[in-house]
């Protein structure tokens, strides 16, 4: 499993398919269907995936075991949340920690984890 | 040794913090806790906390404002836990330090710094969602901002933890 991540607009979906050398067979977190999550190669809008099963209070760490089990060859790329101001809404409170929780576990199984600004991807674990 | 740590919500700082006390093989931690528990979520926070810290031989002092007043052994490993809860107390608590928030918190890290052995500091970022605050969260920001910076320069070394992952800055 590899992780791309960084701040939002910054090229990290366009720098995976070039880095992982995956064209097709990408998986949009805020709208792919549950089953595509285990045979898709990557999955890009992680975050949104966290939220969406959030909102329909649905086991994300049993995802991450099952993705871990069925699809470990997989490239995840995500926003990296967390770094403004803590938020108002108690949801998105629990959206931002949560999905920093499952990104920690994901990145010290990951093989590889790149951090992308402004484009340039920086390899912060290999 | 001041070492600073900082990264985002649920990036995995606390647990790095906790392992470098640990490392150093010292015989008194302590932990000075920042949060106060004012309600559901904040005392659900701590305990998680707690838990994290239950087993690693931490004597916790609770501090939640005027920094300089903690009363730590000396030639202790302390782990300031955290700067950005510290900084909202002392400023929007009506007992609070209020516009001398940074230097309050300067001279208590400064006092710290002389009685610890080591001294280990979280901090937050807090800095990069790019929303528009209303003018008193924009003042929290400037004044975290600042502390950071202060501390950085003060600090041996300065840590970002981005999920799980240290980056040494300096």
């Amino acid at each position: 499993m590899n992780m791309v991540i960084g701040g939002a607009y910054q090229g990290k979906l366009k720098y995976a398919k070039e880095t992982f050398q995956i064209g097709d067979g990408w998986a949009d977190g805020a709208s792919c269907a549950p089953k595509d999550l285990l045979t898709c190669r990557g999955i890009w809008n992680f975050h949104l995936l966290v939220r969406r099963m959030l909102q329909q209070e649905q086991d994300v760490d049993a995802l991450i075991e099952r993705l871990w089990e069925e699809n470990p060859r997989l490239c995840i790329v995500t926003n990296e949340l967390g770094c403004g101001v803590v938020p108002v809404d108690a949801f998105d409170r629990l959206w931002r920690e949560k999905t920093g929780r499952v990104c920690t576990e994901l990145a010290a199984r990951a093989k590889e984890v790149h951090r992308v600004f402004c484009g340039i991807g920086m390899v912060i674990k290999k | 040794m001041i070492h600073l740590i900082t990264g985002g919500s649920g990036s995995g700082k606390s647990a790095y913090a906790e392992e470098r006390i640990l490392e150093l093989n010292g015989d008194c931690r302590i932990y000075i806790a920042t949060m106060y528990p004012y309600d559901e979520e904040s005392r659900r926070r701590i305990a998680r906390h707690r838990a994290m810290r239950a087993q690693k031989r931490f004597a916790t002092v609770e501090c939640y404002q005027n920094l300089e007043q903690a009363e730590v052994p000396r030639g202790a490993d302390v782990l300031l836990e955290c700067m950005s809860n510290l900084t909202a107390n002392e400023m929007f608590w009506p007992q609070g330090a209020g516009e001398n928030t940074e230097e309050q918190i300067l001279r208590g890290v400064e006092r710290l710094r002389r009685t610890a052995a080591n001294l280990v500091i979280v901090s937050n970022e807090i800095f990069s969602d790019g929303i528009a605050y209303d003018s008193g969260t924009r003042e929290y920001q400037r004044t975290l901002g600042r502390i950071n910076c202060r501390l950085a320069k003060l600090a041996d070394r300065v840590t970002e933890v981005v999920y799980g992952i240290p980056l040494e800055v300096k």
